[in-house]
């Protein structure tokens, strides 16, 4: 553990393949994932920091398999889009206003125009479907990358 | 605040019924209120979609109910308060008008016969303030309009009411992000619950008020804040009406009106931050009273207010060793 600029954060730099390993499993071992429906989640989404994208194939409120570089061979029913600034934003530990949350952020791109937010693509329907599921999974992102907060 | 209550323990808060004229219509109204039957009645307006028990801790926060009568009602169709028996109400899907709403807080401040209270709305309740001092000036003593702007648009959504969704659970956690970090997870879960409680179609019919019929950009000007003074109260965390949309509108309605931003704290203040909600707006409701002397300041800090910060998100969630 080390402390840049006032957070406590992991030593494993957001993105990296040892990253997504330990988010895979803070997510595949939430509670809250396994219950009230959450376990019904199924959509595969894709997460876009900058340039790179990463696939995230969902099998009953889990994560199966984390794919980078998803290309015309996966297939996926929506994503998240921003610029790395704004995701490193989102997994501190305390985020500033406005990243701290999928909807907030959104609606703050879509809704108002700013840059340095975050943006949804893809099936507004089935985001609505798997609303909670889909937070709850983004903002675990948070929980892994301040190791819990251990 | 404390969290440890005893077995036996009763809260002073009571509930009762009161009917009310609404546009012609009969409406039975749920209320709850604590505090001194001759002190300054402070009314509560939830916010889209929620009901009464979202200021549960204002109308139990001794400092304030030693001074204020706090009164808090659900809207018709909302919490305790049933549709009315002489409507056909199933036919037609619910929508909240700005005229219907300013009306029904009218007609239930009348039943309760309340004299000179002050009204203190959050979120559709905060953007009401506007009208309310557009229309009723006379009526109350000050207006406090909590997450208020003059335009909130793009809330309007119809995966809210659609019956594809688990609309029960996305009308709360679509406001999950509307709350700050910083609030106990306990507040922030229990203000998800209380959106869980919601019926069909009613947070949506809500929201028709909150973010197109309630447009007062160009007739700030007609917002009476110099009658009835109008404090405007938003949260750094309120992606909606943030605490720069409350300072707009503050300065668009000029004098009598007053912006605030409460700093660690979204939209839904009073139940998602309770403790430090409740710090905040004695603050302000001194100011109201005039037991403050000096101006309000820009912003208001948990420092300021002797409140400490809950520990975040990630650290919260740190598994018992």
């Amino acid at each position: 553990m080390q402390h840049i600029g006032g957070d406590t954060v992991n030593e494993t730099e957001l993105g990296t393949h040892e990253w997504w390993e330990t988010y895979k499993e803070t997510v595949n071992s939430d509670p809250e994932l396994e219950v009230r429906g959450h376990d019904k989640f199924n959509e595969n989404f894709y997460v876009q920091m900058g340039d790179e994208r990463v696939l995230l194939e969902m099998a009953d409120g889990k994560i199966d398999t984390v794919v980078p570089n998803p290309t015309l061979n996966h297939r996926w029913t929506f994503g998240v889009e921003g610029d790395r600034e704004a995701w490193e934003e989102f997994v501190q530990e305390t985020p500033p206003p406005f990243n701290h949350e999928i909807i907030a952020s959104h609606y703050r791109t879509a809704v108002r125009n700013e840059d340095g937010h975050l943006q949804l693509t893809g099936d507004n329907k089935k985001i609505f479907q798997n609303l909670r599921a889909f937070q709850r999974t983004l903002e675990l992102m948070r929980v892994a990358h301040n190791n819990g907060g251990a | 605040m404390s969290s440890a209550h005893q077995p036996g323990e009763v809260e002073p808060i009571t509930g009762k019924y009161v009917y009310a004229d609404i546009g012609g219509v009969t409406h039975r109204v749920y209320v709850e209120e604590n505090g001194p039957e001759n002190g300054t009645p402070l009314l509560c307006q939830h916010t889209a979609g929620n009901n009464c028990q979202e200021w549960r801790h204002v109308l139990t926060d001794e400092e304030i109910t030693d001074e204020f009568r706090v009164i808090a009602y659900d809207l018709p169709y909302h919490g305790k308060s049933v549709p009315p028996t002489t409507q056909e109400w199933w036919t037609e899907d619910y929508t909240m008008t700005a005229r219907k709403f300013a009306d029904s807080v009218v007609a239930i401040a009348d039943a309760l016969d309340l004299e000179d209270p002050i009204y203190m709305g959050c979120s559709m309740g905060g953007n009401l303030a506007l009208e309310l001092g557009d229309w009723y000036p006379d009526r109350f003593q000050a207006l406090i309009g909590l997450e208020c702007s003059a335009y909130s648009p793009g809330f309007y959504i119809d995966w809210l009411d659609h019956p594809h969704v688990n609309t029960t659970e996305v009308n709360a956690y679509s406001c999950w992000g509307l709350m700050a970090p910083q609030g106990p997870e306990s507040a922030l879960r229990e203000t998800m619950y209380l959106y869980e409680q919601g019926a069909t179609g009613v947070f949506k019919g809500d929201l028709y008020y909150y973010s197109v019929d309630h447009d007062y950009r160009d007739k700030l000007d007609q917002v009476n804040a110099d009658e009835c003074p109008l404090f405007i109260v938003n949260g750094e965390y309120d992606y909606l009406t943030t605490p720069e949309d409350g300072r707009t509108a503050a300065e668009g309605i000029g004098e009598g009106a007053t912006a605030v931003e409460m700093k660690g704290i979204g939209h839904f203040p009073m139940s998602e931050n309770p403790e430090l909600f409740n710090a905040y707006i004695k603050e302000v409701l001194a100011a109201v009273t005039g037991e403050r002397e000096e101006d309000l300041p820009d912003e208001l800090t948990p420092e300021d207010v002797g409140i400490e910060y809950h520990p975040p998100g990630p650290t919260r969630e740190k598994p018992a060793e």
